[in-house]
């Protein structure tokens, strides 16, 4: 900033020409402690950074790309104001570091700059000219059904894709791409409210905006082209289907985004904003969040297809999803158009082919199908009853079932991997395929395929429903009538319906299981589910009567039965649901940029590499500048010429190398010759509490030494073999005035910050206290930080521990009371430096924490209590367990 | 704790309120502006100490503002939100002089540590100005 620097250079001017008068010395230490102030406080804040990011990359925590852009752009601002500060407090010592910055910055934006490339420009394509490589430009459903008419000449309706550049010339037209990043960072992950909140303002941003008019008419030529072809005109009904980048992928997106159905020409473009906008619907949201899946990567391709006047429609698959064992062709099927099936309102016939050279059909289940989906005259669907005598009939004839058991086997062998297929059957009882994509299969586990019989003792609720999802789930049933309930959808809770939706996906990650009356196993909640990993049985009829809410239930989704309570011999197949975010997108995006702030390099001040050209990381960075800036700070030498504002040392019989600043009324009765003070001169309210506790009897003249304690070897050797200028320690620094004082030391990997006021106002008194213990994976340092939050727990102090950190803060009280909490945390730094030794186990927390407590600091004469046998490493309760609010 | 003068800039009208409403409950001076340009209006007929900016608003940005802020007056302390941001904006926010750069949605206890310390090294600098000038 401008005024720093100009203020600075006038303040170094009238230092060198030693026209300062004496008062302004003082002043001129302020100005710098306000700059090393802001310094500490970027490198506070840089630590939280890195601790919140280790956290992430655990994997069990949620998070979006917001989150890593938020993050990488605060730490590389505090990584910033720390070198800036470092360089003016230095007089311009330091600004080697900039460039170090700036190579570390540009390296962090690169990782985070958009991916997905454009290429080839048409805003709309004829199937004709699609194939499946193109799949960047036409989205996965759009390739798939182009390769299936013009490499495996299958018959599809007729189409055009309307393509992703399409897309983004939408998004560019309106400037939307800011106005939905900057509204999804109101999304908070848990909170199902905040994320249709957020969903219903982007949609309406999209509804609302402009198409460009070439992307306009680009549209409306294809649609007239394609009604020339069909004869049509202005009457050609089309269907829109999304078609999203990575929608077909590895990843089923299955139902996710918007199908329109029986689109009249006048609604076209309209409809295809509303597709659009179906990107950004909450179980959409929810879905890449829950996945890992930058936004950044997915854009809308639509399929505009002639509308079919389905007779009959379904979904089938090339393979069972679930018994994995069994090869054959599963065809479900409706009368009318197909949504009834994929969003599970009926249970569909189920037809079994075989894929032997006579598509055998090795069984015909009919389901009573009273009512189906057809097309309305005048646009869009509606439900009609179906004619009684075609209720309990099977909708295809054997011919035409192996016909499309023969589409399935094509579209198998063609891509490799089993298929997941939506086809109908038209008025001329023409079968086409509408869409075809990778059938994701679980893998089998010894459930599967061992049948599971009825178990005793336990009231059994539901039995006899399909398998969406193979597993064991436990908890309360949750009874969702509308989408509005999910809002309150307990963790672990097992939720039942009367019918299945893709819209439940927001609450899959809680869920231990789901059970609806109604649904097939080929629809797309099915299809999530197993990409969740939640046992689920659907088509189970009655089941939403059975179960009353509330209810502990066990979901065997292996036999397709619900019983009452929890049943222990089930429990125990119980599959560990594996962490979402690991290898997702998002989560590899952390992991590079988290290589370029977190990882420690300079470790060793001491060293010949602890220079600012080998920062390799904002980590680096600040360790470097932290040093450094106390060297500049506190330099004895510099400033003992001034009998005013320098530092001067503390002598006292305490195991720190202290230095100590006045900022005005910290110090009394000293002789401004000395560089020295003694206790006797502290007149610092705060700081003289600290000091009490520190010079406590107990904890006079002990240093570590060997005791014949068993576990104390291994940290007595690493004692030993430590460079003697760390063993006791580095530096300690004391900043202080009459009310006010801060106080840092750094041991080892150890370094602590305590700041406090203690003056007449109670509400301006205040200990922050912050303790960072090292290394993440050092489980005994950790154990201190442990320790250390037990003990401050215990004395009121609001603790919050997070990785091997704990902050405390403890607010408005009388001066008194603050200074007898100093007191004690100056028993307490000292005590559990000592301590370190002691931490060889999960007891010696405990050890710690009850000796403290009780006052007893003499290590020869510590209470140790009943010894449990030594623990080993790996039975260590990990720190995060002990995090407190 | 001392009141001082803040001005806080979002155009969303929720979180602003929001905001405005639970430091005037901590007896803070408060107002408020939706964008950059009425941010600056304000800043010309009236003081703040401490302004808090959003770094994303249609229009005139947060970045843009601080710029102008900073020129009409360099002493007043500027907190910025994060928003969608890009990396650049961590280090175009320090080199205009941006106080601090915080996480939105921020608690209140943190913002109010940060307003205290802008405030803080607002009082450093005017002190200076005074002396230096």
């Amino acid at each position: 900033m401008g005024t720093i620097l100009g203020n600075l250079k006038t303040l170094w001017r009238s230092l060198v020409k030693k026209e300062a008068v004496e008062e302004d010395i003082g002043g001129v230490f302020r100005f710098k402690y306000g700059l090393f102030k802001e310094l500490l406080n970027s490198n506070t804040q840089l630590l939280n950074i890195i601790t919140d990011m280790e956290e992430k990359l655990k994997g069990h925590q949620l998070f979006g790309m917001s989150y890593i852009r938020a993050n990488a752009s605060r730490a590389v601002f505090h990584a910033f104001r720390m070198v800036k500060s470092l360089d003016v407090l230095s007089g311009h010592r330091y600004s080697q570091l900039y460039p170090v910055l700036e190579e570390i910055h540009q390296k962090i934006k690169a990782e985070l700059e958009t991916k997905r490339e454009g290429t080839a420009a048409a805003l709309v394509l004829p199937y004709a000219a699609i194939f499946k490589e193109m799949v960047d430009v036409v989205g996965g459903k759009n390739a798939h059904l182009g390769e299936a008419q013009n490499r495996l000449q299958l018959p599809v309706p007729l189409g055009f894709a309307i393509t992703t550049n399409a897309y983004d010339a939408f998004l560019a037209h309106n400037d939307l791409v800011e106005e939905i990043n900057k509204r999804k960072l109101a999304i908070d992950i848990n909170d199902v409210e905040s994320i249709r909140q957020t969903s219903e303002e982007i949609q309406a941003l999209i509804i609302a905006a402009q198409m460009p008019p070439a992307l306009e008419q680009a549209i409306l030529e294809a649609y007239e082209d394609m009604a020339r072809q069909l004869g049509r005109g202005e009457a050609l009904r089309v269907s829109l289907r999304s078609s999203a980048i990575g929608e077909d992928s590895d990843l089923s997106y299955a139902g996710q985004y918007l199908t329109a159905l029986n689109v009249t020409a006048d609604r076209l473009l309209s409809t295809y904003k509303t597709i659009v906008a179906s990107l950004y619907t909450p179980q959409a949201i929810s879905y890449r969040l829950v996945k890992g899946i930058r936004d950044e990567d997915t854009a809308m391709s639509v399929a505009c297809l002639q509308m079919v006047d389905a007779k009959a429609s379904g979904v089938m698959y090339s393979r069972h999803p679930v018994r994995i064992l069994e090869d054959n062709i599963i065809i479900n099927a409706v009368w009318g158009l197909g949504p009834y099936v994929v969003e599970g309102i009926l249970t569909p016939d189920t037809y079994i082919v075989a894929k032997d050279a006579d598509f055998t059909i090795l069984s015909t289940q009919v389901m009573p199908k009273p009512v189906q989906l057809v097309n309305n005259p005048t646009g869009g669907v509606e439900e009609r009853p179906v004619p009684p005598e075609n209720q309990e009939a099977p909708c295809l004839t054997p011919e035409q079932m192996q016909t499309l058991a023969s589409y399935a086997l094509q579209l198998e062998k063609h891509y490799g991997v089993p298929q997941d297929i939506e086809w109908a059957l038209d008025q001329e009882d023409r079968l086409l395929i509408l869409q075809s994509r990778p059938l994701r299969l679980k893998k089998p586990t010894a459930g599967d395929v061992q049948a599971i019989p009825r178990l005793e003792g336990y009231p059994l609720l539901v039995e006899g429903g399909a398998v969406a999802c193979a597993g064991v789930g436990c908890g309360p049933a949750y009874y969702v009538r509308d989408l509005a309930d999910l809002k309150d959808f307990p963790d672990g809770g097992v939720l039942v319906a009367n019918h299945s939706s893709p819209q439940f996906v927001i609450v899959m990650g809680r869920a231990a299981g789901i059970v609806a009356d109604h649904g097939s196993v080929s629809g797309h909640m099915a299809a999530l589910t197993r990409e969740f990993g939640v046992p689920t049985i659907l088509g189970a009829e009655g089941a939403s009567k059975a179960i009353a809410p509330g209810t502990e239930v066990t979901v065997d989704a292996y036999s397709g039965r619900v019983y009452q309570g929890r049943v222990r011999e089930l429990l125990e197949l119980q599959q560990p649901r594996e962490t979402h975010m690991q290898g997702t997108p998002v989560y590899q995006t952390l992991r590079r940029v988290a290589d370029l702030v977190i990882p420690l390099n300079l470790v060793d001040p001491q060293a010949p590499t602890f220079t600012a050209e080998n920062c390799q990381t904002l980590h680096d960075i600040s360790r470097f500048v932290h040093e450094n800036s106390y060297k500049v700070m506190f330099q004895v030498s510099d400033l003992v010429s001034y009998e005013k504002g320098g530092a001067v040392k503390l002598t006292a019989p305490i195991p720190l190398d202290l230095y100590i600043v006045d900022l005005g009324e910290g110090l009394r009765d000293r002789d401004p010759r000395e560089t020295t003070v003694t206790v006797a001169n502290i007149a610092s309210v705060p700081f003289q509490a600290l000091l009490q506790g520190m010079l406590h009897p107990d904890l006079q003249g002990i240093e570590p030494r060997p005791i014949h304690v068993s576990g104390l070897l291994a940290v007595m050797r690493e004692q030993m073999l430590a460079p003697v200028g760390d063993r006791f320690g580095d530096r300690s620094y004391a900043v202080i005035s009459g009310k006010y004082l801060n106080f840092s030391s750094r041991v080892g990997y150890h370094y602590s910050v305590l700041d406090a006021y203690c003056g007449n106002t109670i509400n301006n008194n205040y200990i922050t206290f912050s303790f960072k213990g090292g290394a993440a994976d050092d489980v005994r340092r950790n154990r201190r930080v442990r320790a250390i939050a037990r003990v401050l727990e215990h004395y009121d102090f609001a603790v919050a521990v997070k990785g091997d950190q704990v902050q405390a803060r403890f607010l408005k009280y009388p001066c008194p009371v603050i200074a007898e909490k100093l007191e004690m945390i100056g028993r307490l730094l000292l005590f559990t430096r000592q301590m370190d030794m002691l931490m060889n186990s999960e007891y010696s927390v405990e050890l710690v924490v009850q000796n403290f407590l009780a006052g007893n600091y003499r290590l020869d004469r510590l209470s140790l209590g009943q010894r449990e046998p030594e623990p080993s490493e790996s039975t260590e309760v990990p720190s995060t367990e002990v995090r407190r609010e | 704790m001392e009141t001082f003068r803040i001005l806080i800039v979002d155009d969303e009208d929720d979180f602003r309120e929001a905001i405005m409403k639970r430091l005037r409950a901590r007896k803070m001076e408060v107002a408020g502006a939706n964008s950059g340009p009425k941010a600056l209006e304000m800043l010309d007929e009236q003081e703040f100490d401490v302004i808090v900016l959003d770094v994303k608003m249609p229009g005139m940005d947060g970045i843009e503002t601080l710029r102008a802020i900073k020129q009409k007056k360099p002493l007043v302390e500027v907190i910025m939100l994060t928003g969608h941001a890009s990396v650049e904006s961590g280090i175009q926010g320090m080199q205009l002089g941006a106080f601090d750069y915080v996480m939105k949605p921020v608690a209140l206890d943190d913002l109010m540590d940060k307003l205290r310390q802008a405030y803080e090294r607002r009082v450093l600098q005017l002190e200076y100005g005074r002396k230096n000038i």
